[in-house]
């Protein structure tokens, strides 16, 4: 048996080297797939740098409210720096704090929403909602193009290298007239296409499995084994299913060109025709209405600036709704407007998170709408889990954005217990400094991310299985 | 000529008969209807979405009660982009330009809430709409029908009989490419005679003016695209030693050139031609009116000059001598300056994008996808200069609702003071209500002459194609 694999595939290396358009078509995707790497990588490249640049922005800014206050203020400027870093009632809306969704080691492999969605913010105590719908610059025609990313090449290209190696395994042998000689030989028809199958599953899985460590090596930040085992699962399910799928097709025995179409149109309806359908119905079933939401982005201010029991009015009404700082309108009168605005935001904040939820609730439904029929489609799906594994996924974002509103509570009442207490900042302070930290539900999404793959592996399988009994069923 | 339309008639009867090419062009049409109706819905929720949030802005704006001017002017007002009738035909870039805008004193701000954020990776695959299925559906149903129209001839042996009965090669030719544009144009021409149709439906308040004119555009563009790849399909299958040989051609060229270079062209654009992030973006504008661009000099050094101005021009000493309020003047200075620094960093960026555009726009040359993918959304008035012609009318508004604000504030209030002066519903009322109309499809077009060049040179060298063939290889 080992000899006739080893026979068998020799023939088959052979006549691949000999088949010049199979070779020219399989460089060209190794070349789109460097290229994709590289692509990715400067992306992400550019984000880090990005990261970075902020990060220092931030350190310098706080750096110098430190030292503000180991020397007596000989200027103006120092005198100025040195009230930013002591009193809250300026402190709360000048200092800026940055929440940042560094990316993943491999994010580079699978740009996802990296390209739409902010990856940093800038916050202060301001308003929230005011600092977050702020997007990046970007050319709409190369965010409607879409990344040629390596899972671009994985999900799109990939499938075409392997009909154009498949598609010919049987009726061209029959064509040639090759077949009743395959027929006679003691091993069986079937188990020779399999076999074939089998050389062309190593070499185009081999070709993903080499780019896609080319691509973990490249990214260069720390090797995270669980993502590349995830990753190459997902690569192998999904390369899996366009073998088996291949094979269900040359199973039906037509002739060459009829199964090159049927696997071109199949590939249109994976990769274009479902899920455009299925994104403009979700759109259409699911209105997103974001107009609601423009009104928080207004610059408000309190009504008259001098009209000191306004802005007492604001303050109780704010510490009417916060317990904790239960005992602060006794200090009313001191710092009153620095209190108010304080006051006039967070209410203002509280005033829309519902319009916020509300928002967010019709995307989660919608994207759950879509994720219903995420199985049945194997090329999204796989895309997904790509994304889902290297964090770039929508999930990943929604995260970071409810980790973005414990961060601003923290920020607010860093400031906040101090302002309304009356309370200056010390130095010492400074150690307690709020952080921003993102809580990602781990188990949630490693289950997700495994129900994904199950998916997958049972799709090949059952696949796999049609195209058994088609195959065997055609031969009697 | 009548042995042409003989051999088209014969392809026809041919075509006729098969009940796959039927099916096909059943789920063609199917696709193409769904994504109509989809467009259709979208569209309508989109304009009431918007229509009902502009009342409701124009309600706050003239209700805002009395106030400065100038805190008016930063309660501002906002505008949302209305969607054109005919992207419910091509979406083109709707879903990832942002669709509504905060009209603010001393900030050009940037659209916000581009439709994609919060869509999910699965938007990335594209949507449905009856142009997706013209420009890469429709081409995919023509290689199906056209790959071995000559091969089988050859194969069959009724090549040989047709030449050998003096038909010539060309006449063949042409007869093919008749017939199947034929089956295109079945397809095309209702469909766009119900595009309009539906269109004339909706006709309160419309962006765009001229929609029969480019809805005969959109036909004229789709059906040139459909001539050329049918043209090219049919040469190739002439030129092809085997049926499969010419399918694998055409297989490949429908990949390339409709798949793999749109993404590329954008992607190469951004590598080549990259952009500044918002942040550093942002900066340089804050920096250049801070510290004036060309020697301007700083903002202090431009506001005492203006003063120094206003004082001798007036002959008087002292501010509050002036007939105006001085602090009207300075502001819609200030914010002149910072028009003229915003313009200066927006031309830039924009020319940034042209650049990275333009890679698209020459490849055009090499796949005529690209030509009719761009003129497409051109003439659904949903590409990226239509949205800029938004942008920059929204921001023209702003200016003037601004310049009105600061022009009371010099004319009525008096100098030094603030909350002492306050405007009333006389003064929002003379700010007229934002209402967008598109340029015309002319102007729409000549952004494109890159594109109508490559689509041209294509029809012209399928017509070439098709008159050189006398003699044929291999019958």
């Amino acid at each position: 048996m080992i000899q006739t694999l080893k026979i068998l595939w020799r023939f088959e290396a052979i006549s691949m080297f000999r088949n010049s358009f199979q070779m020219l078509l399989f460089a060209s995707i190794l070349l789109l797939g460097l290229y994709a790497i590289y692509y990715g990588n400067a992306i992400i490249q550019v984000q880090r740098q990005t990261i970075e640049a902020v990060g220092e922005i931030e350190r310098d800014e706080f750096n110098e409210y430190r030292r503000s206050f180991e020397m007596t203020p000989s200027s103006t400027k120092e005198e100025q720096v040195l009230q930013i870093a002591s009193d809250p009632a300026y402190a709360w809306h000048r200092h800026g704090y940055h929440a940042i969704l560094p990316p993943h080691a491999y994010a580079a492999l699978a740009l996802g929403q990296r390209d739409v969605e902010p990856y940093y913010y800038k916050l202060t105590g301001m308003s929230l909602y005011y600092q977050l719908f702020e997007g990046e610059l970007a050319n709409p025609l190369k965010l409607y193009a879409g990344n040629f990313d390596l899972s671009f090449v994985l999900i799109y290209l990939f499938p075409l290298l392997v009909i154009a190696f498949t598609y010919g395994l049987y009726a061209e042998e029959k064509e040639n007239g090759v077949l009743p000689l395959l027929n006679i030989q003691p091993i069986g028809l079937n188990k020779i296409i399999l076999v074939r199958f089998g050389f062309y599953f190593l070499l185009i899985t081999g070709l993903g499995i080499l780019l896609s460590l080319i691509g973990f090596m490249v990214s260069g930040i720390g090797l995270d084994g669980l993502a590349a085992v995830l990753w190459s699962a997902t690569l192998l399910c999904y390369l899996g299913f366009w073998f088996a799928l291949m094979y269900a097709l040359v199973a039906l025995k037509r002739n060459s060109s009829l199964t090159a179409i049927s696997a071109a149109a199949l590939w249109l309806f994976f990769l274009i025709v479902f899920p455009a359908v299925l994104n403009s119905y979700a759109t259409a079933s699911h209105p997103v209405d974001s107009t609601v939401l423009t009104e928080i982005t207004r610059r408000k201010s309190l009504e008259n600036e001098e009209d000191l029991e306004e802005a007492k009015t604001v303050v109780l009404e704010y510490l009417e709704t916060q317990k904790v700082y239960q005992g602060a309108d006794s200090l009313l009168d001191q710092n009153t407007l620095a209190k108010a605005y304080a006051a006039f935001t967070a209410l203002n904040d509280a005033h829309y998170r519902e319009e916020v939820t509300e928002y967010q609730e019709q995307i989660r439904l919608r994207e759950a709408w879509i994720s219903n029929f995420r199985w049945i489609n194997p090329a999204v799906n796989a895309q997904g889990v790509f994304n889902e594994v290297v964090e770039t996924d929508l999930g990943t974002f929604q995260s970071f954005h409810r980790s973005i509103e414990n961060f601003h509570r923290n920020i607010t009442h860093f400031y906040f217990s101090r302002l309304f207490f009356g309370h200056a900042i010390a130095a010492g302070d400074y150690g307690d400094l709020p952080t921003f930290e993102l809580s990602v539900d781990r188990g949630t999404r490693m289950n997700n991310i495994m129900k994904r793959l199950l998916e997958l592996f049972l799709g090949v399988i059952l696949i796999m299985g049609a195209g058994l009994l088609l195959f065997n069923r055609k031969l009697t | 000529m009548g042995t042409v339309f003989l051999m088209a008639s014969k392809e026809i009867k041919n075509m006729a008969r098969q009940r796959t090419l039927w099916t096909l062009l059943g789920v063609v049409i199917g696709l193409m209807l769904l994504g109509l109706y989809t467009g259709h819905q979208v569209y309508r929720q989109q304009k009431l979405m918007v229509d009902r949030a502009s009342d409701q802005k124009r309600t706050e704006w003239l209700e805002q009660g009395e106030k400065h001017p100038h805190i008016a002017a930063h309660y501002g007002t906002y505008v949302f982009k209305p969607k054109t009738i005919l992207s419910l035909f091509d979406h083109g870039l709707d879903t990832y330009t942002g669709t509504s805008v905060y009209l603010e004193a001393h900030y050009p701000h940037e659209f916000m809430f581009r439709p994609v954020q919060g869509y999910g990776g699965a938007i990335r695959f594209g949507e449905l709409t009856a142009a997706l299925v013209l420009q890469l559906l429709l081409p995919l149903l023509i290689i199906f029908i056209t790959f071995q129209s000559f091969t089988k001839e050859r194969e069959t042996g009724t090549l040989r009989l047709l030449i050998s009965q003096g038909v010539s090669v060309r006449s063949i030719l042409m007869g093919k490419v008749v017939a199947f544009t034929l089956v295109g144009f079945i397809v095309l021409t209702p469909f766009f005679i119900g595009l309009y149709l539906l269109s004339g439906e909706e006709s309160e308040n419309q962006v765009i003016t001229d929609v029969g004119l480019r809805t005969v555009l959109l036909f004229g563009i789709y059906a040139l695209y459909l001539f050329v790849f049918t043209g090219f399909s049919v040469w190739v299958s002439l030129k092809s030693s085997s049926a499969r040989n010419a399918l694998l051609t055409l297989l490949t060229f429908w990949m390339v050139t409709g798949v793999i270079i749109p993404k590329t062209a954008a992607n190469f654009g951004e590598t080549l031609y990259p952009l500044p992030s918002m942040k550093a973006f942002k900066e340089g504008i804050h920096s250049d009116i801070a510290n004036g661009m060309d020697g301007a000099g700083s903002r202090l050094e431009r506001e005492a000059r203006l003063k120094e101005d206003y004082l001798a021009h007036y002959g008087v000493t002292s501010l509050d001598q002036l007939p105006l309020n001085f602090e009207g003047v300075r502001m819609q200075e200030g914010e002149e300056y910072s028009n003229k620094v915003y313009d200066a960093h927006n031309d830039k960026l924009y020319a940034r994008f042209e650049e990275q555009n333009r890679i698209g726009s020459l490849l055009a040359f090499v796949a005529p996808y690209m030509a009719v993918r761009n003129l497409s959304m051109a003439m659904a008035g949903t590409d990226w200069y239509s949205f800029n012609d938004f942008t920059a009318k929204t921001e023209t508004y702003r200016r003037n609702l601004i310049r009105t604000m600061n022009r009371d504030m010099a004319e009525n209030s008096r100098y030094g003071e603030f909350f002492e002066y306050k405007a009333d519903e006389k003064l929002w009322e003379s700010i007229e209500d934002f209402r967008y109309v598109s340029f015309t499809a002319q102007r729409a077009l000549s952004f494109y002459r890159a594109e109508l060049l490559a689509l041209t040179l294509w029809v012209l060298w399928i017509l070439f194609l098709m008159t050189i063939p006398r003699k044929i290889k291999n019958l």
